[in-house]
């Protein structure tokens, strides 16, 4: 069970994997919601473009963005049949009672597939060429704004780190008492659900007591060594902007209007 | 924020997340089945949790679904609303019990939100996949009901944080 990969992070040394994390988090914000001024052939082939283009630079495997895409073909698949099935638009190919298959859903099926397509590829690029701690100090630099409106800013990005931190710990914890309430005959994945419903007490139970008493120790570490908050901290990694990254940002501006004159 | 009440929070995440990966990798998608969803019942005993849940759902989605970007907008948003409707609520609500039950209405009620995420990104159908998401969210905050009340028999969890 140990294959699941936490965090989908290829070290590499593309333009990617070297350009600010914030300049990529915004980018692939605001690219979430461009896609959908997509409603044509021709806005579609813009995005598909790009995508691809995205894909050249980040210099990254092919079969890591499949890995990606894998868990999500079956949601493209249903999603493709039911567009195609009950979209009624343009000429009929075949009718036969709740079943409607016309060209108008063909495409609309297409598009909707393709637009998923694009949005999947480009949050895996993100996972895939940025490490997720320089995700949360980019996410911290970007909501410094709303410290003004005594939002925690920095304290939601340390417990971010923390969590970031202790995810593998805690998952090989919970991996270990499975593991050992299994040899005492609990069954996890097999029998009937209310003993698989049973079985999760057992589990649950010392992965919370352990978990908290791994808060109590870095607790106490943390006082020991004089933590005071963000006031007067220095960062081991410094965030740096460059012009790799303004461009990046130029490119999703510009393509706001682009789309929208394009667009049927 | 006192860094006990920081630490518990970070911990709890990360245990939502591990939750999340190694018990149900097949949460994602229309029919949702976390069986992490049942720490939501944390926050009836101290509403201080709500941190380390908004996180745990944040990364699990920024790491695991391969919905990312809806995920972190909508999924988040739904935990965000239903734990401040409950914390709300609470105030109101006495007896863990009742407030549970009040929490599993909400969340259920709130897949809503998951349902008009999953319409407008992939024009599924609202009120088929409202109904399916919602059945996976109230099994398991039902489920996790008992659950998390026999844990926080050993544990208090009101007064940890």
């Amino acid at each position: 069970m140990m294959n699941i990969i936490i965090g989908q992070y290829v070290p590499g040394k593309s333009i990617l994997h070297h350009m600010d994390p914030r300049s990529k988090l915004l980018a692939v914000f605001a690219l979430i919601f461009i896609v959908f001024l997509a409603n044509n052939w021709v806005t579609y082939g813009v995005i598909v473009i790009l995508t691809l283009v995205a894909i050249v630079l980040s210099r990254v495997r092919l079969r890591f963005i499949y890995k990606g895409l894998k868990p999500i073909l079956l949601v493209i698949i249903i999603t493709f049949v039911l567009n195609a099935f009950f979209t009624k638009s343009g000429e009929a190919i075949f009718d036969y009672g709740w079943f409607h298959l016309t060209t108008g859903g063909l495409q609309q099926a297409a598009f909707i597939s393709v637009r998923l397509l694009v949005i999947v590829i480009m949050t895996t690029l993100l996972t895939l060429t940025t490490t997720p701690i320089d995700i949360t100090d980019g996410l911290e630099n970007l909501l410094r704004p709303f410290k003004k409106l005594r939002f925690p800013v920095h304290e939601f990005a340390l417990m971010m780190s923390i969590a970031l931190r202790f995810i593998p710990t805690l998952m090989e914890e919970t991996e270990k008492i499975m593991k050992a309430q299994t040899a005492r005959g609990v069954e996890f994945s097999s029998g009937p659900l209310t003993q698989r419903i049973k079985a999760i007490l057992p589990l649950l139970v010392p992965l919370f007591i352990s978990a908290f008493k791994r808060a109590e120790d870095l607790a106490m570490a943390m006082e020991a060594r004089g933590y005071r908050g963000d006031i007067g901290r220095t960062k081991l990694r410094l965030l740096k902007w460059g012009l790799k990254d303004s461009l990046l940002l130029l490119v999703v501006i510009v393509l706001i209007p682009v789309l929208v004159l394009l667009r049927g | 924020m006192k860094l006990r009440v920081l630490i518990v929070n970070g911990i709890l995440a990360a245990l939502y997340v591990a939750v999340t990966a190694v018990i149900a990798p097949f949460g994602f998608t229309n029919i949702q089945f976390r069986v992490s969803e049942m720490f939501n019942h944390l926050v009836v005993f101290n509403k201080k949790y709500i941190y380390g849940i908004v996180i745990g759902v944040f990364i699990a989605n920024l790491l695991l679904s391969p919905m990312v970007g809806y995920d972190l907008v909508f999924g988040v948003g739904q935990s965000v609303i239903s734990l401040l409707i409950t914390i709300l609520a609470t105030k109101f609500i006495k007896g863990i019990w009742l407030r549970m039950i009040f929490n599993t209405i909400v969340f259920t009620f709130m897949m809503c939100l998951i349902a008009a995420e999953l319409h407008l990104a992939l024009n599924l159908p609202f009120l088929i996949t409202w109904l399916t998401a919602a059945i996976g969210e109230f099994v398991v905050m039902a489920i996790g009901a008992p659950i998390i009340y026999m844990i926080n028999k050993r544990l208090n969890f009101e007064k940890v944080v």
